[in-house]
C-alpha cells in the first residue's frame, strides 16, 4: 500500500475524530479568554451526547439532536457561570463538580436508552466533483459529515471575532484584567457569562456529534476522557482557535496512527502516544519566556468582585 | 492525657465496634439448603454495555423469573481491585448467601474474601483459582469463533480478515486462534489482521482500530469489546462482521453475520439449583469448573437468538466450495452445519484446536491426532499460524 493512501486514510480519521475535540477546544479557549477556567467540559459533552442522542431517537431528525445537544450544554454550563461568575465560588471545584454531575446524570436517565441503534444518523456527504482533487479530495470531500465542515469554518469565524473584533477585545480585556474592563464600562459578569455559555454550547455540540455522528448510539461514558484532552489542547492551542485546530487534528492524526502503526511499533507505547505530546506540550508553554508572551489569560480562575483586588 | 468524659466516649465507641464485630460474624450462617436463597452479582461493566457485564445481568434476571425462592442483588462497574469492599457490604450489608464475581481481575480479591468468610459460597468467573467455597466457571466462545473464522474465510475478497482484541490475555488469544483456524480452513491463504485497544469498553478506541483495519484492507470483522461500535463501522462500509456477547444485529441488520452469543444462565441455573438442593455446599468446591461451551448450551452462535445466519449471506456460502479430508467437496454453509453439529454432540467428536496446529513461526504446537487440553487452552499465549499483528 502506497504512501498516498496512508496520507489520505489518515489525515481523513484525524478530521472525523478531531471534530468533537476541536468543537470542545473551541469553546474552552473562549471562556477561558474571558478569565473562566472551566473543567466541566468532560459533563457539558456527556450531557450533550446524552440529549442529543434521545432527540435524534426520539423524532428521528439527527439535525434536531445536534440542536438539542447544544442548547442542554449551553444550559449545563451556565450552572458553572452561575457558581464560578455570580457566586464567585472555586472554579476548579465547580468546574469539577459540573463533571462528575453530567456523568451522573447522563449515567442515570440514559439506562433505558442503552443499545438502541439510532434509526437515523448525520449522513456523510461525498461532494461531487471536488472529491476527484487528488489529496485533497479523498481527505475533505470524501465521506465526511457536515459538522466536520461546519467546525472547520467555525475556525476563522471565532479567531476574527476574538482578534480582530471590539468583541473579541472586551472578552480579551476581562480575562486579562477584569478591574479595567470594568472601569472602563464593561460588564464583566455578562461577557464571562456569554463566554461560558458559548464554551457549552460547543462542549454539548461535540457530544451530540459522538453520539449521533461519529458512533450512533448511546453508551453510559461514552466521551471517554474527551473533555479532559479538551482542556489540554486548550493550553497548547496558547488560547488561540488557530492553533486550537492545529492541536485537536494533530491529536486525531497521533490517536488514529496509534491503532495504524501496531504491527511495527509497541502497542503500549503508541497508545501512551498523544498523552505524552500533551504534556510535552504543557512542559513547552510552561516556560519561563513563553509564558510572559503567550501564557493564559492573566485573571484565568480568579473570580471578579467589584473593588476588589 | 484524655478527658473524663473523652474517656467515656473512647470506651463507648470501642464497645459499640466490639458488639458490632461479634454480631457480624453471628450473623455470618450458614446456608441451609430449600431455604430461600440470596445471590449477589459484581459486574465490571455497567449493566448496559451490551456486552459482557449486559450478558450476566440478563442471566441473573432469568434466574430469578426461574425460581422463586431466589433473591438476586447486583453491583455494577465494580473496579477491579476494590472487589473485596463489595462483597463486603454483599454479605454483611445484604445478607447474600452467594456472591459471583464476573471478571477475571476479581480472582484474587474473590478468593481472599472466600477465606475471609468460609461459611459463604463464591463463584468466580474466568480465573483457575479455587477453594472449598470458591468455584469457577466460564461459558467459552473459542468453538464459536472458529465458526464463525469459517464463514469469515469465505466471505472475504482480500484475504484479510480482521480481529480487534481487548487485552493480549489467553481468553482473547484463544478467540483469535480458534478465528484464524476456522479462517485457513475455508481460505487457506488468508489472513487475521490483529489490533489491541487495551480496554474492555472503549468505543472510540474500537472505532479507530476498525478504520484502521479497514485502511489496510481489511473486509470481515470478528473483535472482543463490549460495545456494538465496530459492527457499526463495518456496515457503514458495507463489511461484513460478527456481533460479541449479545444480540448486535439490530445494529447492522444488512451486514451482521453472525456472531457470538453467550447464555450464562446455563451456568446459574444449575449451579444455583444444585446450591438450594443442597449438593454444593461452602465445603465442597474446590475441584468445581464449569468449562461450558456449545454442547452445555451455554453459548449460541448467531447473529441475534434464534438466527444462526444473517439469510442474506445463505447463498454465497452455499455456492462456496471447500475440500475437506474427511467430509470430501462441501459447502462452506454446510460444513459451518456439520461442525456445529459436531461440536453440540455430547461426545464432541469435533474441537477446532485438533491437531495439527502450528504457531506463526512454524512450530507445531498440536501435533496430528491430539487435542488442545482446557488447561492449555486457558493459558494459552502463541499465536496460531495466519495471525499477523502485535501478539503483546
Amino acid at each position: 500500500m502506497g504512501w498516498e493512501t496512508w496520507i489520505v486514510t489518515t489525515l481523513s480519521r484525524s478530521l472525523a475524530y478531531g471534530t468533537p475535540l476541536l468543537l470542545g477546544t473551541l469553546g474552552e479557549i473562549y471562556a477561558e479568554r474571558s478569565g473562566v477556567l472551566n473543567l466541566g467540559v468532560e459533563g457539558m459533552m456527556i450531557m450533550g451526547a446524552y440529549s442529543g442522542f434521545t432527540t435524534a431517537y426520539i423524532t428521528g431528525n439527527p439535525w434536531l439532536g445536534i440542536l438539542v445537544a447544544a442548547v442542554v450544554g449551553g444550559a449545563f454550563s451556565l450552572i458553572h457561570a452561575f457558581t464560578s461568575v455570580t457566586l464567585k465560588a472555586n472554579q476548579v471545584v465547580s468546574g469539577l463538580s459540573l463533571t462528575m454531575l453530567g456523568l451522573g446524570l447522563s449515567g442515570m436517565f440514559g439506562r433505558g436508552w442503552e443499545g438502541k441503534p439510532l434509526p437515523a444518523t448525520i449522513p456523510k456527504i461525498t461532494v461531487p466533483g471536488l472529491s476527484k482533487i487528488p489529496f485533497l479530495g479523498p481527505i475533505f470531500f470524501e465521506g465526511q459529515n457536515l459538522i466536520v465542515y461546519m467546525a472547520i469554518l467555525l475556525v476563522p469565524l471565532l479567531w476574527y471575532i476574538l482578534y480582530r473584533t471590539r468583541i473579541g477585545i472586551t472578552i480579551r480585556s476581562v480575562g486579562e484584567n477584569p478591574a479595567t474592563a470594568d472601569s472602563l464600562g464593561i460588564n464583566v459578569d455578562r461577557v464571562r457569562y456569554m463566554c461560558v455559555l458559548i464554551g457549552g454550547v460547543l462542549a454539548g455540540m461535540a457530544g451530540g456529534y459522538l453520539s449521533v455522528a461519529y458512533r450512533p448510539a448511546w453508551t453510559e461514558g461514552m466521551t471517554a476522557g474527551m473533555g479532559w484532552i479538551v482542556i489540554a489542547l486548550t493550553i497548547f492551542a496558547f488560547w488561540n482557535p488557530a492553533y486550537g485546530m492545529l492541536g485537536a487534528y494533530l491529536f486525531a492524526a497521533l490517536y488514529h496512527l496509534s491503532f495504524r502503526l501496531q504491527p511495527w511499533v509497541s502497542p503500549e507505547l503508541l497508545k501512551a502516544m498523544p498523552y505524552a505530546f500533551a504534556i510535552l506540550v504543557l512542559i513547552f508553554v510552561s516556560r519561563g519566556t513563553l509564558k510572559k508572551r503567550i501564557g493564559a489569560p492573566a485573571a484565568l480562575s480568579l473570580p471578579y468582585t467589584r473593588g476588589e483586588e | 492525657m484524655f478527658t473524663q468524659r473523652n474517656k467515656v466516649l473512647l470506651v463507648t465507641v470501642l464497645v459499640v465496634a466490639v458488639i458490632f464485630s461479634f454480631a457480624s460474624v453471628m450473623m455470618a450462617k450458614e446456608y441451609v439448603p430449600g431455604t430461600p436463597l440470596k445471590v449477589g452479582f459484581i459486574y465490571v461493566g455497567p449493566i448496559g454495555d451490551l456486552g459482557w457485564s449486559y450478558a450476566h445481568d440478563e442471566a441473573r434476571r432469568i434466574c430469578e423469573d426461574t425460581f422463586p425462592w431466589l433473591e438476586t442483588v447486583y453491583v455494577e462497574s465494580v473496579a477491579e481491585g476494590s472487589e473485596g469492599l463489595y462483597i463486603d457490604k454483599l454479605i454483611m450489608e445484604e445478607g447474600c448467601d452467594v456472591v459471583l464475581t464476573t471478571s477475571f481481575g476479581f480472582m484474587d480479591g474473590t478468593l481472599i474474601s472466600a477465606q475471609k468468610y468460609p461459611d459463604k459460597i463464591f463463584a468466580h468467573c474466568s480465573g483457575f483459582k479455587r477453594n472449598p467455597n470458591m468455584m469457577t466457571y466460564m461459558a467459552d466462545f473459542y468453538q464459536i469463533y472458529y465458526l464463525n473464522g469459517l464463514i469469515a474465510g469465505a466471505l472475504t475478497k482480500t484475504n484479510k480478515t480482521a480481529y480487534i482484541g481487548a487485552f493480549p490475555i489467553p481468553e482473547v488469544k484463544r478467540h483469535m486462534g480458534a478465528f484464524a483456524v476456522g479462517v485457513r480452513e475455508t481460505t487457506p491463504k488468508a489472513e487475521v489482521l490483529v489490533r489491541w485497544i487495551y480496554e474492555w469498553f472503549s468505543p472510540t478506541a474500537a472505532k479507530e482500530a476498525a478504520e484502521a483495519l479497514i485502511a489496510d484492507g481489511c473486509d470481515v470483522f470478528a473483535f472482543t469489546e463490549d460495545s456494538p461500535t465496530i459492527v457499526q463501522v463495518a456496515g457503514e462500509k458495507g463489511l461484513p462482521s460478527f456481533g460479541h456477547y449479545s444480540p448486535m444485529y439490530d445494529f447492522s441488520p444488512e451486514y451482521v453475520v453472525s456472531g457470538q452469543i453467550a447464555h450464562w444462565e446455563a451456568v446459574y441455573l444449575d449451579f444455583l439449583a444444585k446450591v438450594y438442593a443442597g449438593a454444593y455446599t461452602a465445603h465442597n468446591l474446590a475441584d468445581v469448573d464449569y468449562w461450558w461451551l456449545l454442547k452445555e448450551k451455554a453459548v449460541e452462535m448467531g447473529a441475534k437468538p434464534g438466527m444462526l445466519m444473517n439469510p442474506a449471506y445463505e447463498d454465497e456460502l452455499k455456492e462456496k466450495k471447500v475440500n475437506d479430508p474427511v467430509l470430501g467437496m462441501i459447502s462452506v454453509y454446510d460444513l459451518v452445519m456439520k461442525r456445529l453439529e459436531q461440536m453440540s454432540d455430547p461426545s464432541m467428536v469435533f474441537d477446532p484446536f485438533n491437531g495439527p496446529i502450528f504457531d506463526r513461526d512454524g512450530n507445531l504446537k498440536v501435533p496430528e491426532g491430539l487435542r488442545m487440553s482446557v488447561f492449555e487452552l486457558t493459558t494459552i499465549d502463541w499465536a496460531v499460524d495466519g495471525i499477523v499483528g502485535p501478539w503483546e
